[in-house]
C-alpha cells in the first residue's frame, strides 16, 4: 500500500500549491488595491432594514402597520471628538449626555455603522439636527420605519409588542439577519409569528472616498419585506367590546362556534404596545408597577371560579347520566341542608317547584346542588374536562389550563362545585368554549385566529363530537333562551337586543371582602347561532349587569353587521347550530 | 516487555510546536481588542496539549488498540448529549459545559475515530471486502452523522476524509470507490435540501459574496480583504486595521489565518503553510516506514484529519472553498481541538519511537 501513500503525499503537496498560488494572487497581484481599501476603511456597511409584516383584521382592517420615525446615530469613526457632538444632541433633544453616550456604548455594531443614540425624536428637531450636521462630522439623522399600532390599544394582548432580542438567543437569530439593535416580537402574535413577520434585513458595502463619499458598490441584498398576518378578529367587535368595559377590568372572548375562528378576544386594562418600541420607556415602567396588571392577557391567561355558568355542565351531566330527566322537579325553598350544615339559594325566599329549564333560566342554587349530590364529584369532573376546563385548550399563544379539584370531596363541596365554587378555576376561553359547545349542540372547537400568513391561508379546523346527546343540548338552549327572554330570567338585560340572545349568568364568590366575580356565557342568533361568548367582569358585581349589557351590545353588533366573509367553506363535518350531524364513529 | 525508545522526530515535533508558538502570538493580537484573556487560555490548552502529547507517545500504541473504543464511545454518548443539553454557540449546538468548561465533543469523537477505525480496519483483508467497506462507513458515519444535525456541515465532512484516507490507504478498491462516488453524486440534490437556511447561504455567498455583502458574504470579503492587505510582509504585530478595527468577525477561530495574512504578509503565510506540509509529510513518513497496518493507520488517520482541516481552512479564508466553520489545526482558538490534535500526534510519534518493525528514518 505504500504507492497509496504517496499518492496522498500528491495530493497534499497539490493542496498546498493551490494555497499558496492563491495567497499569491491575493497578497501579490491584488495586495495593493486590498491594502488600499483596508487601509482607508474605504469600505461601508449600508444596513437596509426590512419593514415588518402588517397585522390585520378579518376585513383588512390594520391593526399594526409601519411608520417613519426619525434616528439620531453615531458613526464613531467619523467622530473628531465625542463629547461636543453629545454635549450639542443633548442640548438638542433634552437627553442627557451619560444616557446618549451609554447608547452608544450599547448600539455599537460593526465598524462604520451608524449606532443610534436616540431612537425616535420629531421632525422639527430633526430637521435642525440636520442643518447642525455640517460642522459635526460622524452625527447623522435618519428616517426608518418603525412598528406602529394605528388602533393603539386595540387587541393589544393579542398582537403583543416589541423587543431587542435576549442575548442568548442572538446567535441563532444572526443567521436569520437579526442584529442586537432589532426589534423582535417579545409576546403575543408578534413573538409567535415573528420568522414570517420580521422579513430579513439587507445592506450594501459600499467603497467610498477619502470624503465618505459613495464611489461604487461592492455588493447587495435588497431588504425582503415581512408577510402579512390576516386575523379572525373583527377589529369593531374588538374595540366596542373593550370600550364596553370603560374602566373595569374585565375579559371577554367571542368566537365562531361552527369554527373556532376567534372574533374578539378582550383584556381589560389593556396597554398601548407602541410603548415598548422606545426601549423602557416611563409608560413601561407605569404597566409593570400597576397592580392592575394591564400586560397580563386575561382572556386566555387569567383565571377566575365560574360560579353559576358552570350549572350548564351540572345540568348536561345530570341529563346525560339519567339523574334527571327534562321533567324532574325539585321544589327549592331557599336552602338545602346538607350533613349538618345549610346552604341558601341567592333566592332566600325560595324559587319553588322547578325543572331544569327553570332552574337554568332562573340559576336556582338548591336545584343544581341537589343535582350534584345525586351526580357525585367524578361525573361533573369528567363533564368539566369534557368541555375543555382543567386542560389546555391547545391555542397558540399563552394560556392557562385552569384547575379542577384535585382531592376528594365532601358531600357539602361536591354540592358547591356543582353551582361553580370551591377549588374550580378556568379561564374566560375556556367559559367561551363552553357557550361554543351548547351553541353547536355538541362540539368542541378549538380557538384559532391566524387565517393567512401572506397568501397563504393557514386555516385550520379541528373539531371534535362530544358523545352527548342533541336532545341534551336543545334542553340546556331552551333554558339559556328563557334566562334572557323571561322577565324572571338572570339574563333578561340581554333581552333588549335586536336579536334573539340566549345565555346564562354567573356571580361567582371568590372572598369574603372582594366583590363577586360576573359572569356571561352566552350565544346569538339563538336559532342560528353566528357567535358565541364569554365575558367576565373582575370584581365587578353581578352578571346580570355590566357583562350581560356587554352580551347585549356585542349581539346588536353581531346583528348589525352582514355575516361576515366566511373564512371557510362550508364542509360536511362542521358543525352546525341547528341540528348535530350524527356521531362519526 | 518495554521496547527501546528511539529518538524523538524533530522536524514533526518543531513544526507543531512551531504552528501553536504561530497560534499564541496571533491570537494575542486577534484577542486584543475582543478578549485579551483569549491567548492566555490558548496558551494554557497548547501546555497541556503538549504534555498530553509527550505522555502518550511513551506509550505502545497496541495501548491506542485498548482505549479505541472507549473513546470513541465516549465522544458519541457526549455527541448525543450535546444534542439534548448542549449550549448554543453561533447557531449551532457544539459545546458541552462541564464543570464550566466548555467541552467541543466534535473534537474528542474525532480521536476516537481515528484510533476505532485504525484499529477495525488493521485487522481486514485487503483489497477491502464490502462488508468492512459498510461496517468502516457506519463507524465513521454515525457520529458524522450527530455532528451533521448540530448543525455542522464542516466537522462532518472531516470525519468523511478521515475515512476515506484510511480506507484508500488499508485497499478500498476502485469499484467500491466508484460506487460510492456515483452515491455521493445522486444525493447531492438531498442533501441541499436538508441543510439550514444560513447553511445554504454561506454555500451561495461563497459562488457570490457580494450578493449578501452584510450576512453570508461579509466574512468572506473582509477576511479576503485582511490577508490581500497584507502584502509581501504584513503589516505588522496588533497593526493589522481589519483586525484590530473589528471587521473581521471570528478572527481568533476559524478565521485566524487572515489575520497571519494581514500582519505578517505573504511572509508569514508561507512559514504556516510550510510548517503544515513538513508536519504532514513526517506524519506519512511514519505510516511509510512503520511495519504494522495498524500504526500505519493510525498516521493516515492523523495526516487525514489535519490535512483535510487545513486545507478547507485555509481555502475558506482566502476565498477559494465556501465557509463551513472548520477551525485551522494547532491555530484557531480551542482548547478541545488543541488537545485532541497534541494527542493525535502524541500517537503518531508514539509510533515512530516504540514500534519493533521500524525502519529507520532516512531523514535522521
Amino acid at each position: 500500500m505504500s504507492s497509496r501513500i504517496v499518492a496522498l503525499r500528491l495530493v497534499a503537496l497539490i493542496a498546498a500549491a493551490l494555497i499558496v498560488l492563491r495567497l499569491m494572487d491575493l497578497q501579490v497581484l491584488r495586495g495593493g488595491r486590498f491594502r488600499e481599501l483596508a487601509e482607508h476603511n474605504r469600505l461601508r456597511a449600508v444596513p437596509e432594514l426590512a419593514p415588518r409584516g402588517l397585522i390585520v383584521d378579518r376585513r383588512g382592517e390594520i391593526l399594526a402597520a409601519n411608520q417613519t420615525v426619525f434616528r439620531v446615530a453615531i458613526i464613531p469613526q467619523e467622530v473628531d471628538e465625542l463629547q461636543p457632538v453629545l454635549a450639542h444632541v443633548s442640548h438638542v433633544v433634552g437627553v442627557p449626555v451619560d444616557e446618549l453616550s451609554r447608547q452608544l456604548s450599547l448600539r455599537r455594531s460593526l465598524p462604520f455603522v451608524p449606532a443610534t443614540i436616540v431612537p425616535q425624536i420629531p421632525k422639527p428637531l430633526a430637521l435642525r439636527l440636520e442643518e447642525d450636521r455640517l460642522h459635526l462630522p460622524g452625527l447623522l439623522v435618519r428616517p426608518e420605519t418603525v412598528r406602529a399600532y394605528p388602533q393603539r390599544r386595540v387587541a393589544a394582548h393579542l398582537l403583543g409588542y416589541l423587543g431587542r432580542p435576549q442575548p442568548e438567543d442572538l446567535p441563532v437569530l444572526k443567521e436569520y439577519g437579526v442584529r442586537a439593535e432589532h426589534l423582535i416580537g417579545r409576546t403575543g402574535l408578534e413573538q409567535a409569528f415573528d420568522a414570517y413577520l420580521r422579513g430579513r434585513a439587507g445592506g450594501a458595502m459600499v467603497e467610498v472616498d477619502h470624503r465618505a463619499r459613495r464611489v461604487r458598490t461592492i455588493g447587495q441584498r435588497p431588504a425582503e419585506p415581512g408577510q402579512t398576518l390576516t386575523l379572525t378578529i373583527d377589529a369593531s367587535l374588538q374595540a366596542l367590546i373593550e370600550e364596553a368595559f370603560g374602566s373595569q377590568p374585565g375579559a371577554a372572548v367571542v368566537l365562531d362556534p361552527r369554527s373556532g375562528e376567534v372574533l374578539a378576544l378582550v383584556s381589560v386594562p389593556s396597554f398601548n404596545p407602541a410603548a415598548f418600541i422606545g426601549g423602557s420607556s416611563r409608560e413601561v415602567q407605569g404597566y409593570l408597577s400597576d397592580p392592575r396588571s394591564p400586560l397580563l392577557n386575561r382572556a386566555t391567561v387569567g383565571t377566575y371560579t365560574p360560579g353559576s355558568i358552570a350549572k350548564v355542565i351540572t345540568a348536561i351531566a345530570a341529563l346525560e347520566h339519567g339523574v334527571i330527566t327534562p321533567a324532574t322537579t325539585i321544589v327549592c325553598r331557599g336552602s338545602l341542608r346538607i350533613g349538618d350544615r345549610t346552604f341558601f339559594c341567592w333566592n332566600r325566599d325560595g324559587h319553588g317547584p322547578m325543572t331544569v329549564v327553570d332552574a337554568i333560566r332562573g340559576s336556582c342554587n338548591v336545584f343544581f346542588m341537589q343535582v350534584g349530590r345525586w351526580l357525585g364529584v367524578e361525573r361533573l369532573t369528567d363533564a368539566m374536562w369534557t368541555v375543555g376546563w382543567g386542560r389546555r385548550t391547545g391555542w397558540l399563544l399563552e394560556e392557562h389550563a385552569g384547575l379542577l379539584p384535585g382531592r376528594r370531596l365532601t358531600e357539602g363541596e361536591a354540592a358547591m362545585l356543582a353551582i361553580g365554587q370551591g377549588e374550580l378555576l378556568i379561564t374566560p376561553m375556556q367559559a367561551a368554549l363552553l357557550a361554543s359547545t351548547v351553541a353547536n349542540g355538541g362540539w368542541l372547537v378549538k380557538p384559532w385566529v391566524v387565517s393567512a400568513i401572506g397568501d397563504r391561508r393557514t386555516a385550520k379546523i379541528s373539531t371534535q363530537r362530544l358523545r352527548w346527546s342533541p336532545e341534551t343540548f336543545e334542553i340546556i338552549q331552551r333554558g339559556m333562551r328563557q334566562a334572557v327572554v323571561h322577565p324572571e330570567g338572570t339574563a333578561f338585560r340581554a333581552s333588549a337586543s335586536r336579536v334573539p340572545v340566549a345565555g346564562k349568568t354567573g356571580t361567582a364568590q371568590t372572598h369574603l371582602v372582594e366583590r363577586p366575580h360576573g359572569w356571561f356565557i352566552g350565544y346569538c342568533p339563538a336559532d342560528a347561532p353566528r357567535v358565541a361568548m364569554a365575558i367576565v367582569w373582575e370584581h365587578g358585581g353581578s352578571g346580570g349587569d355590566l357583562p350581560t349589557e356587554i352580551a347585549r351590545a356585542i349581539c346588536d353588533y353581531i346583528g348589525a353587521v352582514s355575516e361576515p366573509d366566511r373564512l371557510v367553506p362550508d364542509t360536511a363535518s362542521r358543525p352546525t347550530a341547528t341540528a348535530a350531524p350524527s356521531p362519526s364513529g | 516487555m518495554r521496547p527501546s525508545l528511539r529518538a524523538w522526530d524533530w522536524h514533526l515535533l518543531g513544526a507543531a510546536l512551531g504552528l501553536t508558538v504561530v497560534s499564541v502570538v496571533t491570537i494575542t493580537s486577534a484577542s486584543a481588542r475582543l478578549n485579551p484573556v483569549l491567548a492566555w487560555r490558548q496558551l494554557t490548552w497548547a501546555l497541556i496539549g503538549i504534555g498530553a502529547c509527550l505522555a502518550v507517545a511513551r506509550m505502545p500504541i497496541s495501548r491506542w488498540t485498548e482505549l479505541a473504543g472507549l473513546a470513541y464511545g465516549l465522544g458519541v454518548i457526549l455527541l448525543v448529549l450535546v444534542c439534548i443539553a448542549g449550549t448554543t454557540k453561533l447557531g449551532a449546538t457544539r459545546w458541552l459545559s462541564v464543570f464550566g468548561l466548555s467541552l467541543q465533543p466534535t473534537e474528542l469523537v474525532k480521536l476516537g475515530t481515528v484510533w476505532l477505525l485504525a484499529r477495525y480496519l488493521a485487522g481486514q483483508p485487503t483489497p477491502l471486502p464490502t462488508r468492512a467497506v459498510v461496517t468502516s462507513l457506519l463507524l465513521a458515519g454515525l457520529p458524522a452523522l450527530l455532528i451533521f444535525r448540530q448543525p455542522d456541515l464542516g466537522s462532518a465532512t472531516i470525519l468523511a476524509a478521515i475515512w476515506l484516507g484510511m480506507a484508500w490507504v488499508s485497499g478500498l478498491s476502485r469499484r467500491h470507490a466508484a460506487v460510492l462516488a456515483g452515491a455521493m453524486l445522486g444525493l447531492a440534490p438531498l442533501a441541499w435540501h436538508i441543510l439550514k437556511p444560513y447553511q445554504r447561504d454561506r454555500l451561495l455567498a461563497f459562488i457570490n459574496p457580494h450578493a449578501d455583502p452584510l450576512g453570508a458574504g461579509y466574512t468572506v470579503i473582509q477576511s479576503q480583504i485582511a490577508i490581500g492587505s497584507g502584502q509581501w510582509v504584513g503589516r505588522g504585530w496588533f497593526a493589522g486595521t481589519q483586525n484590530q478595527l473589528n471587521f473581521l468577525p471570528e478572527r481568533h477561530s476559524d478565521f485566524i489565518f487572515s489575520v497571519v495574512g494581514e500582519e505578517w504578509g505573504l511572509l508569514g503565510c508561507l512559514v504556516v503553510v510550510a510548517a503544515f506540509v513538513l508536519l504532514l509529510a513526517r506524519v506519512l513518513d511514519v505510516a511509510l516506514r512503520t511495519g504494522t497496518p495498524h500504526g500505519r493507520l493510525l498516521a493516515v488517520g492523523v495526516f487525514a484529519w489535519v490535512g483535510y482541516q487545513a486545507f478547507v481552512n485555509l481555502g475558506m479564508v482566502s476565498g477559494l472553498l465556501p465557509v463551513v466553520g472548520v477551525p485551522l489545526p494547532l491555530m484557531s482558538y480551542g482548547g478541545t481541538s488543541m488537545v485532541a490534535l497534541w494527542i493525535g500526534l502524541g500517537t503518531v510519534l508514539g509510533t515512530e519511537r516504540t514500534e519493533e518493525g521500524m525502519h529507520p528514518s532516512p531523514w535522521s
